[in-house]
């Protein structure tokens, strides 16, 4: 038992990136109703974005998040403006949300695989070590991508409920009609959520970098753990989506101890299955 | 008019039939064999997310299980693929009509969460388990007789076994689509509420469509074994459920015509866009498959057929006229 402390700091670490890229999926779901399917690529567009401000210009690792925000956020506003929206205002049925979301998905994987090839990539940073906090060996990349998750949460998390920006998205996320009856503009507010989504995950890419390794699938690893989170944190919720993400971290880490590393992913989409189905089941039960 | 559309399409299926009088290639054989592949596993998605409107992407995990109950049997037991593909279908029928039917509690997006869910951890559990040599595969051997142990050598007995069991499958959907079921499974599709409210029970023919959906995906995925003589746990990748869903929804989803149509558009037209930018050698195609999702979602979500069929009489009618 005394890899327990370790396994847990470890969980709570990868935990708060699940939170990071659940937040933004559960952003774009709360204000449009969308599941976005694309959320995995769009951390890994962040990720290489950042991988190629650090080798082409030299960047600090930990500065790329100020301009992946920016980039991403923009890049998320022009997928709002072009293709969802319009499809949102043509009834925006299941289908069409389900098949745009993968079909954007599937091009910027194939478009990563074409342009970066699939090789595994990593950059070096000069501070790749660990330091020893209460007899437990803390690696020092991952820390500081700790601190910064925490503090882009608590961001995003003020933003939503001080700033007047805030209070309008999460007004249209509570009432489209009466939103719009006062006077929000729905559409704008549609651009900048879907840029906020966006913006998240590659933040969370970008801040992933510094010890992990960036290849055009990496999405899907992050992708299917980002809707367990949301699921498990309860949709809309940014609260939810922060806990739910730590809680999966920590499941899979003790998961992995008990039943084995390979074994890790079964236990996180079968449990993921469960909670679905009791949630759904639940839920109609209560009506 | 009818009749001439009638003709149309038979000469064009007897030109199928006789391509490989014709050509000694076997790259475009292997070309059309892969079409008619993705054709019968999009028609069979097509059962499943077209008519009773459920959008599983977890159809690789079906097309894996045929794969490899069809392998193993001949492998380990020396059975027969040709029993072994209807058994592989069975197999997985069951299978998956056991696995969804808690997951019918689910709507839309959630569902298709879920089969995203279902397809990984079976490739997960498949990776961790012996019995399935986990991760490294399986290779099918050669055996002296090809004509029952389905290991042909040339590309040509595979063209005709896959064009005929595709075109069993076009017979079935067609007779599907006009019979009592056909319209029972639109209705569910529409509003399961009136559905229920006739006397049709949304669930039992949910799972009704399962088991017929995910045991064609499967005789396909066992064919696709004795053609490649590969196979591997990474068959079930979603990718994979992607590419069998594109022909149907670029087709037009929830047709006949869709799939086979968004099929033989779509595999041709990505190869050829593959050998001519040999550059770049891998993603290409599904670049071209989802630009092309993209912007059928986008401006019609109906699909191809939609469009087609209304030029395709335009056409007729000119040509009556004149």
């Amino acid at each position: 038992m005394d890899i327990l402390p370790q396994v847990l700091i470890n969980g709570i670490f990868i935990g708060s990136f699940y939170s990071l890229i659940a937040m933004g999926l559960n952003i774009i779901f709360g204000v449009m109703k969308v599941v976005n399917f694309c959320q995995g690529e769009l951390l890994m567009i962040g990720m290489y974005a950042s991988y190629f401000l650090v080798t082409v210009l030299g960047m600090n690792p930990y500065l790329t998040p100020v301009i992946v925000i920016i980039l991403m956020f923009i890049m998320g506003g022009l997928i709002q403006f072009g293709l969802i929206t319009p499809i949102l205002s043509k009834g925006g049925s299941d289908y069409s949300q389900i098949f745009l979301t993968v079909g954007l998905g599937l091009l910027f994987q194939n478009i990563a695989l074409l342009s970066f090839s699939s090789n595994y990539r990593t950059i070096q940073i000069e501070y790749s070590t660990s330091f020893n906090l209460f007899g437990q060996i803390i690696s020092l990349p991952k820390f500081i991508s700790f601190i910064v998750l925490l503090i882009v949460s608590y961001l995003l998390y003020f933003f939503l409920s001080k700033t007047d920006l805030g209070k309008k998205i999460r007004a249209t996320s509570q009432n489209p009609l009466g939103a719009r009856l006062v006077g929000i503009n729905d559409k704008q507010i549609y651009i900048i959520t879907y840029g906020i989504g966006a913006a998240l995950a590659g933040t969370a890419g970008a801040l992933l970098l510094p010890f992990y390794f960036v290849f055009p699938l990496i999405g899907e690893v992050f992708q299917l753990r980002a809707f367990v989170v949301v699921v498990l944190g309860g949709l809309g919720s940014i609260k939810g989506a922060f806990f739910g993400g730590i809680i999966l971290g920590l499941l899979e880490t003790v998961g992995a101890i008990i039943v084995g590393p390979s074994l890790k992913d079964s236990i996180v989409f079968i449990s993921f299955i469960f909670i679905l189905i009791f949630r759904e089941v639940f839920q109609s039960r209560q009506e | 008019m009818k009749r001439i559309k009638i003709y149309f399409l038979i000469i064009a299926y007897l030109i199928l039939i006789l391509i490989p009088l014709f050509t000694d290639s076997s790259y475009f054989m292997h070309i059309m064999i892969i079409t008619y592949y993705i054709m019968f596993v999009s028609i069979s998605w097509n059962i499943l997310g077209g008519f009773i409107g459920q959008f599983s992407l977890g159809h690789a995990a079906f097309i894996g299980i045929g794969a490899y109950v069809a392998t193993i049997l001949l492998v380990n037991y020396g059975i027969t693929p040709w029993l072994g593909l209807p058994l592989g279908g069975i197999i997985s029928g069951c299978f998956a009509v056991i696995i969804f039917a808690p997951c019918f509690v689910l709507k839309g997006p959630y569902f298709t969460l879920a089969t995203i869910a279902l397809a990984a951890t079976l490739r997960n559990l498949f990776i961790n388990w012996d019995f399935v040599s986990r991760s490294i595969g399986i290779v099918l051997p050669f055996t002296d007789n090809p004509w029952i142990y389905m290991d042909f050598t040339s590309k040509k007995p595979y063209y005709f076994i896959i064009l005929g069991l595709v075109s069993l499958l076009v017979w079935f959907v067609i007779v599907l689509d006009k019979s009592k079921l056909g319209f029972a499974l639109k209705t569910v599709r529409e509003d399961e509420d009136t559905a229920a409210a006739i006397n049709i029970n949304p669930l039992k023919y949910k799972l009704i469509t399962t088991f017929i959906s995910a045991g064609l995906a499967a005789i396909a995925g066992g064919f696709y074994a004795q053609y490649i003589r590969y196979i591997d746990p990474d068959m079930m990748l979603i990718n994979y459920s992607i590419e069998s869903v594109l022909p149907a929804i670029i087709g037009g989803i929830g047709t006949v015509g869709g799939p086979i149509l968004g099929a033989l558009l779509l595999h041709p037209l990505s190869e050829f866009l593959r050998s001519s930018l040999s550059s770049y050698n891998s993603g290409v195609n599904l670049v071209v498959y989802a630009v092309v999702l993209i912007l059928i979602i986008r401006f019609k979500p109906e699909g191809i057929i939609g469009w087609l069929n209304v030029k395709f009489e335009n056409l007729i009618r000119k040509f009556v006229k004149k």
